[in-house]
């Protein structure tokens, strides 16, 4: 699902964030990238959907070459990426129906299939409630939350999620992550990048560990 | 396009503008000027147009009367001039006539004429030649004629003026247009600067969308459909302000050149239609030239 082929990533004259990256995922694999703040999760996670391009190297997702592909075919591909972000990158003007229905409004589906799935979907995260609030009207959690079901609402091949229980009290982690897995056994390949060591601890999921740019 | 994307595009573009009212209002106010500057010109250009075609389709001729015609001799030189196409009798202004006439154009200083022993003033008859029916030659052969009846001391016409006023008309065209030009490229330039105000308030929105998979046209077209309404409520506001002026102003302004008087006209249904559509355009063509850059995610 996932390929990565001695990817290097430079911003500028700084030090490299990516060293000789090679990395394969498989389909429906549940991977964490984890390493130290500034090892580079967050530019491989951003690779991989392209919102970075590698410095050399290639990076092949579903079968797409993301150094040769057209913008065209990058919208396409995005949309079967589910991408949960650090700073959740709500809209803040949008209410959360609206937010979560954005995906789905991209993709062009009719009024009536949106309001369906992104009520099903909104129930399915306790959110039902707050389908008219606004970001800033929500605690971290919920924005979080908001954040995964924008990021799952039309079923992705791959979910991508950086940090995801960056802000949240050991009890909203373990929410998350049980979300997170829910979502993984219903077949989507998941890939959660976490500095910390406490949501690894007892996990017998494939751990990539990263340091200074390198897989270690 | 699905109905579902269409409703979609309106629903954001109305959203976004009543979101971002200050930043639009800003866009809208800065446009409006821009436009007005346009528009103005362009009325000034219409109106000497007007006047060009107007004063050169027709010329008026004063013949000057030796001391007071009788009724007898105005009637038979009516009749005379009535054989020549295209002219028509304008009126007929007695000695008494005119020096009412002048002591009314002097008002405070009228005065003056009271020590005048007699009235210095010839009557005359002021008539209008078609030049559509007469041809360019009418005139002259008109004056010839009319200067051999012995009561008529001069025929004057206004020709000489109408054709330097002509040949100063076809030069301010030319300069027109490549004024006109210039003005609807800083029109352009203003607006597309405004309208990259409005999209780097949300660049940020931009970014996510993109990151969501969105294409560049399903981003840019909400963008296009305001940028679009930016300019057509720019040019509403700027002609409101524009027929306001001209009401209030303009058209009491009574500009004589020789012997026509000139009336300021508004613009025709025709030309404010074509206006509207041009500002809609330039707020899609600004919107579309600013949108350009904030494409490279």
């Amino acid at each position: 699902m996932i390929q990565l082929f001695q990817v290097y990533k430079s911003f500028g004259s700084k030090n490299p964030a990516l060293l000789d990256i090679s990395l394969t995922v498989k389909k429906g694999e549940f991977v964490f990238i984890t390493g130290p703040s500034g090892a580079g999760k967050t530019t491989l996670l951003k690779i991989i959907f392209c919102a970075e391009r590698p410095t050399s190297g290639n990076a092949l997702v579903d079968g797409r070459n993301l150094n040769r592909i057209k913008d065209q075919e990058l919208s396409l591909l995005r949309r079967r990426i589910g991408v949960i972000f650090q700073d959740f990158k709500l809209l803040p003007r949008r209410n959360v129906f609206e937010n979560v229905a954005l995906t789905l409004e991209i993709i062009g589906f009719p009024l009536s299939m949106i309001r369906k799935k992104v009520h099903q979907t909104l129930r399915y995260l306790s959110l039902v409630n707050k389908e008219g609030y606004y970001p800033p009207q929500l605690s971290g959690g919920e924005q979080q939350r908001v954040a995964i079901a924008r990021a799952i609402v039309n079923d992705p091949l791959i979910l991508l999620a950086d940090e995801p229980t960056g802000n949240l009290d050991p009890d909203l982690t373990m929410e998350i992550m049980a979300l997170l897995k829910e979502i993984h056994i219903r077949g989507t390949t998941v890939l959660v990048a976490t500095h910390s060591q406490e949501l690894l601890k007892d996990t017998t999921r494939r751990i990539v560990t990263l340091n200074k740019g390198r897989i270690v | 396009m699905k109905i579902t994307l269409f409703h979609y595009f309106i629903k954001q573009a109305t959203a976004n503008i009543f979101e971002n009212r200050l930043v639009h209002l800003i866009g809208i106010g800065t446009m409006s000027i821009a436009f007005l500057i346009f528009y103005a010109f362009i009325l000034i250009f219409v109106n000497l147009n007007y006047w060009t075609e107007e004063q050169g389709s027709s010329l008026t001729m004063s013949i000057y009367f030796k001391g007071e015609p009788d009724r007898a001799v105005i009637e038979k030189i009516k009749k005379e001039l009535f054989l020549f196409p295209g002219v028509t009798i304008k009126r007929f202004i007695s000695k008494d006539d005119a020096i009412k006439s002048l002591r009314r154009r002097l008002g405070d200083k009228a005065g003056l004429l009271d020590g005048l022993k007699q009235n210095p003033l010839p009557a005359s008859l002021e008539i209008i030649l078609s030049r559509d029916k007469g041809g360019d030659t009418l005139p002259y052969q008109l004056k010839t004629r009319l200067e051999k009846i012995t009561i008529v001391d001069e025929v004057q016409y206004s020709q000489e003026w109408i054709r330097r006023f002509q040949a100063i008309m076809e030069a301010i065209k030319i300069v027109g247009i490549i004024f006109g030009g210039l003005l609807f490229l800083a029109a352009l330039f203003i607006i597309t600067n405004t309208i990259k105000l409005t999209i780097y308030s949300r660049k940020e929105e931009i970014e996510i969308l993109k990151l969501v998979g969105a294409t560049n046209r399903f981003v840019k077209i909400p963008f296009m459909i305001e940028g679009s309404i930016q300019g057509f409520l720019g040019g509403v506001v700027a002609l409101l302000i524009l027929f306001l002026v001209y009401i209030i102003a303009i058209a009491k302004i009574d500009i004589r050149i020789g012997f026509a008087s000139l009336d300021i006209v508004f613009l025709s249904p025709q030309y404010i239609f074509f206006l509207l559509l041009m500002s809609v355009v330039i707020g899609f063509i600004g919107s579309t030239i600013s949108l350009g850059r904030f494409f490279r995610i």
